[in-house]
């Protein structure tokens, strides 16, 4: 009992910690690309406690600060159902599908915060946000149900342990490198980046959805990008890079996959909504649908 | 600012700020109000307001030519998330309004630069009846940069002085603007009109958060106060109707 | 529409046949400019527009002379056939300052007619709409009128900064100082 009480505490307290790394990654990251020098080590620390030390702050209403909750409080329950190398959390009584719906929360429960303040540009970002949402989710979900036949079992602990008894070649992006190539353009789209970033577009609709979220609510969204980067990290390298036996070679994986991102990220300009949903469902989809297919005659 | 003399960096500190006495501080305090300090310091969210030239002087401040985010300071693009203020170049009555709106829509500690010398005496549009001449006469102003236009190494500077006063605690002047809102009221009705008041209701932020002063409150104040009360059908008509000379379009 | 063609001097010389009494003048190989009386301006628009091609009503300008106690106003057409920009000037007295909308020949005449009222004080007999346009918070009198004093003005409204002010004196007797 003391365990979980332990791995409860412990498990988002170091996707936070690792998340910052990761933040400040994807910054250097822009900034080499830009061939700048890029913000120092501690700005990702810096950043966050500046939001949480402004002494004033705007609510917009109850639903204003409900929704900081459920983004938050989405993601720490996604971290407690991610198996992490000797920390197992909840990942038993959880698996793939429940962590899927969990993800979903924070998005809702940021429309929900926007919904209260009467900003158009945050209207206008939350619904191009939930329908990108609903353009990444289809081939997410095609490579989630791929995941979930090829291994057997739906539980997060059994995926890694498959994955981790056989070696790297029974790791998921040897034995199904489609449906880990559509994972990986869907998690992308996950994390918002160009070119699927038509809900942020700081230059047209002024951040979307952040655009009233000021100070502290700020501050928890600083946090929220620590823990998103991490979760979609995790959740990949558990999918398809055999999970995590130990830390060393654990985080280096989860910061590889968003490296990947990252790169990509800073040479695309952004789509139109309807080109996402459209570019969504059709390429990443359809290497889903293929990579599905494969593992379903392996299977059979 | 550019050259090699050296001359002083114009601040504008009002006397009349409310310093916290040391003495009540218990040490954690202190250190958390000192790390707090150093943190905005490193951490400062720029926005601009662009209708002056001098936004064009910004590319190179924040690209890879200068690249201020060695040092913290990036761009933000709404007043809500912003901490910094940039006026860059002279205002006109029109665009002071929006600066005082967006002002007000800023979270504190915020701080205002001015560039260039339009925002301290109108500069070359000096004797324009358009012109805004002196910006600290409507919302407080941290910095000023002279030239016409600054540099980047000139607002590289400004961006270097500003950290070091945030951090050594003494960039208060958005205090001065709950603490004196009166006196800013006035001036901003006297340029606008007496109609002149914006969503932001400072007086009880002022309440709220423990800044009012002497001066918060006043006669201009009042009025504000005043028009609470009015009903819909007793608001002046800001503009007159259609004169005898219109006629509907076709 | 049928568009007469022809160089500017067919130009001048079915102006001059339409309107007697007016005064044309060649200022370059693509500029007239076109002296009429006030009350002729509405029907030479129409002759320019209607026949000539002059389509396009580029700016409507605004002159204030004091010494004849008149306004010079000046309406500025295009033709896209010929590529020539006609000017033509009439005078109006600065009292009462009134003259008649060209918002029926030309539409894009609203604005221009818009501006000039509230920079000038001119009316525009049949404008659709005069209401106040780009001065923000203004109860002066038409600010670009010569007879309106902007430096008084300006000394009325606002602050000047303080030139010298105490501190000042403590850094220059340090050695420091703006520079002269």
């Amino acid at each position: 009992m003391l365990e979980l009480f332990a791995d409860l505490v412990l498990m988002p307290l170091i996707a936070f910690l690792f998340g910052l790394v990761l933040v400040l990654m994807a910054r250097r990251v822009r900034a080499k690309i830009e061939r700048r020098v890029g913000p120092p080590v501690l700005q990702p620390i810096y950043d966050i406690v500046k939001l949480y030390a402004k002494k004033t702050q705007i609510s917009h209403g109850l639903m204003h600060d409900v929704s900081i909750m459920m983004l938050l409080g989405g993601f720490i329950t996604a971290e407690i159902f991610l198996p992490v190398p000797g920390l197992d959390g909840l990942a038993a009584e959880g698996d793939l599908v429940t962590l899927v719906y969990i993800m979903m929360v924070p998005m809702l429960g940021l429309a929900l915060g926007v919904g209260s303040c009467a900003n158009p540009n945050g209207s206008i970002g939350i619904s191009r946000a939930l329908t990108s949402m609903l353009a990444y989710d289809v081939p997410f979900v095609v490579v989630i149900a791929g995941a979930l036949i090829h291994y057997g079992s739906s539980n997060l602990i059994d995926v890694v342990r498959i994955q981790q008894e056989g070696g790297v070649s029974t790791w998921g992006v040897t034995t199904m490198p489609l449906l880990a190539f559509a994972g990986l353009i869907a998690m992308h789209g996950m994390l918002g980046k160009e070119p699927f970033e038509l809900y942020i577009a700081p230059a047209e609709i002024a951040t979307g959805p952040m655009v009233e979220m000021s100070g502290k609510y700020m501050g928890a969204l600083f946090v929220m990008q620590c823990f998103q980067f991490y979760t979609v990290g995790v959740l990949y390298v558990t999918m398809f890079l055999g999970g995590g036996e130990m830390w060393l070679t654990f985080l280096p994986k989860v910061a590889a996959v968003i490296f990947i991102s990252v790169a990509i990220t800073n040479v695309f300009g952004r789509y139109k909504t309807e080109d996402v949903i459209r570019w969504m469902w059709r390429w990443p989809t359809a290497i889903g649908l293929v990579g599905l297919a494969f593992v379903m005659l392996k299977v059979n | 600012m550019t050259g090699s003399e050296k001359v002083p960096v114009v601040t504008d500190q009002p006397e009349t700020c409310r310093v916290a006495d040391a003495e009540e501080k218990s040490l954690l305090r202190k250190v958390m109000d000192n790390f707090a300090d150093h943190c905005r310091s490193r951490s400062l969210f720029v926005l601009h307001y662009c209708t002056g030239c001098g936004a064009i002087e910004l590319p190179p401040t924040i690209t890879s030519r200068f690249d201020m985010e060695r040092v913290g300071v990036s761009p933000m693009v709404t007043p809500r998330q912003a901490d910094l203020l940039l006026i860059t170049g002279y205002l006109s009555v029109k665009t002071l309004k929006r600066v005082i709106l967006s002002y007000e829509q800023m979270q504190a500690p915020k701080y205002v630069v001015g560039f260039g010398s339009c925002t301290i005496n109108g500069g070359m549009y000096w004797n324009s009846y358009a012109t805004v001449k002196r910006l600290d006469q409507y919302i407080p102003v941290d910095s000023y940069i002279a030239g016409c236009m600054p540099r980047p190494e000139a607002i590289q500077q400004v961006f270097l002085d500003l950290m070091a006063k945030i951090d050594a605690g003494k960039a208060t002047a958005w205090q001065d603007y709950y603490l004196n809102y009166d006196a800013y009221l006035g001036r901003q009705m006297n340029l606008f009109g007496q109609d002149w008041h914006t969503p932001t209701d400072v007086v009880a932020e002022a309440k709220h958060y423990g800044y009012v002063g002497n001066g918060t409150t006043g006669e201009h104040t009042a009025l504000l106060d005043q028009r609470a009360t009015w009903s819909l059908d007793t608001v002046p008509e800001l503009y007159p109707a259609r004169g005898r000379n219109e006629r509907s379009r076709p | 529409m049928t568009v007469e063609t022809g160089t500017p001097a067919t130009i001048v010389d079915t102006i001059q046949h339409e309107i007697p009494g007016i005064k044309v003048t060649k200022q370059g190989e693509r500029r007239l400019r076109i002296d009429v009386a006030r009350d002729s301006l509405p029907a030479l628009l129409e002759l320019l527009k209607g026949r000539l091609g002059f389509i396009h009503l580029s700016a409507i300008s605004c002159v204030d002379w004091p010494e004849t106690d008149e306004f010079e106003l000046v309406y500025h057409v295009w033709s896209y056939e010929r590529k020539t920009l006609a000017s033509a000037h009439i005078t109006i007295p600065r009292n009462p300052g009134r003259f008649v909308s060209v918002y029926d020949i030309h539409t894009p005449a609203g604005f221009y007619e818009r501006d000039i009222h509230e920079m000038f004080g001119v009316v525009f007999v049949g404008a659709p709409n005069l209401r106040p346009f780009i001065l923000t918070s203004w109860g002066g009198p038409p600010p670009m009128l010569k007879s309106f004093n902007t430096r008084e003005y300006v000394n009325q409204t606002y602050e000047w900064v303080d030139y010298q002010p105490d501190w000042l004196k403590d850094v220059e007797a340090k050695g420091g100082g703006v520079e002269k």
